[in-house]
């Protein structure tokens, strides 16, 4: 193949119509309204539901990296603990009486973002193991700095009791915690179950989705396949290979620093394993069992985890053991992930990734 | 000064211990560019298997029965699964190996409980100390390090000084030609991968009279010996002993001065020398892109 006659930009495949969005919004939406009532039909609790959608966050971010920019992090867990503690610390110190969601979240995001630019910047020329090293070396560092700052922190008890933030919405001051009316629905549970918290989480994490999926099927989402494909060839057609994975870097600190932000204040409570070792590991797990380079399996193999973890830690000792399985059986048998094999086809390569490909 | 000695003792043998896990992990990625996360399961399982000898046999049979085991095992991970791994590039290798961890610790969880278990130990050895001049220090902790180092020589002596060595170092610059005249690269390469295997195992047996077991300990030495290896160098047999004394001792200096830092002075160590050299104190910088 001659790959000079193939022009650096191939067609963007962007979005598509307004329409295809939408249909994308409504049954993204829809299988978000359907969920917590399946769960809930095979075991699952209301909170579980909301929990899920909140992780999954971080696990999108996740594969935003692994996925489409083709690095392991083996740090996500600065960002997620990072971002819990920074939202509580934000409502216990700057805003104790007026505990606003927004702010307490939005400012943590951004505060995390701001910290993964500094660890991409010095990170992003690194591959492989060095690069897996390198961001476990940094959040072990934050790790540190969590436990030892103790004033703001709480060190190993971690925070709790920290104001209940208030969800400002046009004139009103929603409370998340409100439970939505009570309606009996069978096998599928009780409307009542859920908070207002899972309305907030699933139009959140549509939001969020669709912010990916545009994201990757955007000329940006294009470079990275490129470069993750082949890097050399990618920066001999003129693309910063660098820049790229530093600004995958930044969106995936971002979206798991807001993860863990909700998460804490979903909880109530931040502890110093939100930024431990394995909650970085728990992140690989529940990307590569739900299908990494696919929009929904990060959501999908967070679900049946934690799922798993909930149902199967009350009823045996060794579900540890069980999840060490089914992610080995999964990199083996199931390279695609759940989401990935299901689908079968991979996303058309685009004439970008094509050209850079070696055959 | 006492103090300081004593510290650069421990150092010493925790160093060793570093030394003897990145050996392991170093050779064999040198050898197979394998990327190997469950390199800290064979330490944690040669110290079980260790312990459950030694219950029933005494110390010595343990030395001997861990490193087999191991070595057994390593063989049997590597025809199973880990080849079809060799060459998927290193993120899908620490997939699996990570995974692959997970479940041995699981197993040893499920096995032997969660709790800390202790090494049955001759009476007379446990409590023996030697004396030289101010310094006393546990006699076991001293012939451990001897023997370690002894353990040290005698792999660099295999990897330099005989064929197999000479077959494995020539099949990482050219698996083909090696082939061609007639070296039997795959034996040498298992081989080498069930050496690792079994310093490893060795080494868990024993050192964990000194440690007490429990089922986390593969990563709590794994990830330290990873960081010794990134500053050494990776695939550099003298950057590995290098990096595990310098981390060793850095960790036992810190624990005297700073307690609390011990644990992420190493990291601090690591980052620094990722920036500034990212091949290792003693690596060769080809294999960065590599990996």
């Amino acid at each position: 193949m001659t790959s000079t006659d193939v022009a650096p930009i191939a067609e963007p495949s962007r979005g598509g119509f307004f329409g295809a969005d939408l249909r994308f919004l409504g049954l993204t939406a829809l299988g978000l309204a359907i969920f917590p009532f399946a769960l809930h039909l095979i075991g699952g609790y209301g909170g579980l539901a909301t929990q899920i959608l909140i992780v999954s966050i971080a696990t999108i971010g996740f594969n935003v990296l692994l996925g489409y920019a083709g690095i392991l992090s083996y740090g996500q867990a600065m960002f997620y603990g990072g971002g819990g503690y920074l939202a509580a610390i934000l409502l216990i110190h700057a805003m104790p009486n007026h505990p606003n969601l927004w702010l307490a979240v939005l400012g943590a995001t951004l505060m995390t973002t701001v910290l993964a630019i500094v660890v991409g910047a010095v990170s992003v020329r690194l591959y492989g193991i060095y690069f897996a090293l390198l961001t476990l070396a940094f959040a072990q560092m934050v790790f540190f700095i969590v436990e030892q700052a103790r004033d703001w922190t709480g060190g190993d008890d971690g925070l709790q009791s920290f104001p209940t933030p208030l969800l400002p919405i046009g004139p009103w001051n929603v409370d998340l915690q409100t439970p939505l009316p009570s309606l009996a629905l069978g096998p599928f549970g009780n409307l009542g179950d859920l908070k207002l918290w899972y309305v907030f989480a699933a139009v959140v994490l549509v939001l969020v989705l669709w912010f990916v999926r545009s994201l990757t099927r955007s000329q940006f989402g294009e470079v990275l396949d490129a470069i993750r494909e082949n890097e050399e060839r990618s920066v001999f057609v003129g693309f910063n290979a660098a820049a790229y994975r530093l600004a995958a870097f930044a969106i995936s600190g971002a979206l798991t620093g807001f993860s863990g932000a909700l998460k804490a204040l979903y909880d109530g409570t931040v502890s110093v394993d939100s930024v431990g070792i394995e909650r970085s590991g728990s992140f690989v797990i529940y990307a590569v069992v739900g299908g990494v380079q696919t929009l929904f399996g990060p959501l999908v193999g967070t679900a049946i985890i934690m799922y798993l973890e909930n149902v199967l830690s009350g009823v045996i000792s060794y579900w540890q053991l069980v999840e060490g399985v089914i992610f080995v059986l999964a990199v083996v048998f199931l390279p695609n992930g759940i989401v990935g094999t299901i689908l079968k086809r991979r996303r058309a390569r685009t004439m970008l990734v094509n050209a850079v490909r070696v055959k | 000064m006492e103090l300081l000695i004593q510290a650069l003792l421990n150092g010493l043998v925790r160093g060793l211990i570093y030394v003897a896990i990145a050996v392991g992990l170093t050779i064999v990625f040198g050898t197979l560019r394998l990327v190997n996360f469950a390199h800290g399961a064979f330490y944690a399982i040669g110290a079980y298997v260790g312990l459950v000898v030694a219950q029933h046999f005494g110390l010595v049979p343990a030395f001997v029965a861990a490193p087999i085991a191991v070595a057994l095992f390593a063989i049997a991970l590597d025809r199973l699964v880990l080849r079809y791994f060799y060459d998927k590039g290193p993120t899908l290798q620490i997939l699996i190996t990570f995974g692959i961890a997970l479940v041995v610790e699981e197993t040893i969880r499920l096995i032997f409980g969660g709790t800390t278990q202790q090494y049955p130990m001759p009476p007379g050895l446990a409590q023996a100390a030697t004396t030289v001049g101010p310094i006393t220090y546990p006699t076991y902790q001293l012939l451990f390090a001897v023997g370690v180092i002894v353990m040290l020589l005698l792999v660099w002596w295999f990897i330099r000084g005989t064929t197999y060595g000479l077959v494995v170092r020539a099949g990482v610059r050219d698996r083909i030609m090696v082939q061609l005249l007639g070296g039997n690269v795959q034996l040498a390469s298992t081989i080498v991968f069930a050496l690792g295997a079994a310093i490893a195992g060795l080494v868990g047996a024993a050192a964990s009279p000194i440690y007490s077991l429990d089922p986390d300990m593969g990563f709590n030495f794994l990830v330290p010996s990873f960081v010794v290896v990134v500053v050494g160098g990776l695939g550099s047999f003298w950057g590995a002993v290098l990096g595990g004394l310098l981390i060793g001792e850095l960790q036992a200096i810190t624990t005297l001065v700073f307690p609390p830092a011990a644990d992420v002075v190493i990291y601090v160590c690591m980052a620094l020398i990722l920036l500034l050299r990212p091949q290792g104190l003693l690596g060769e910088s080809e294999v960065i892109r590599q990996s």
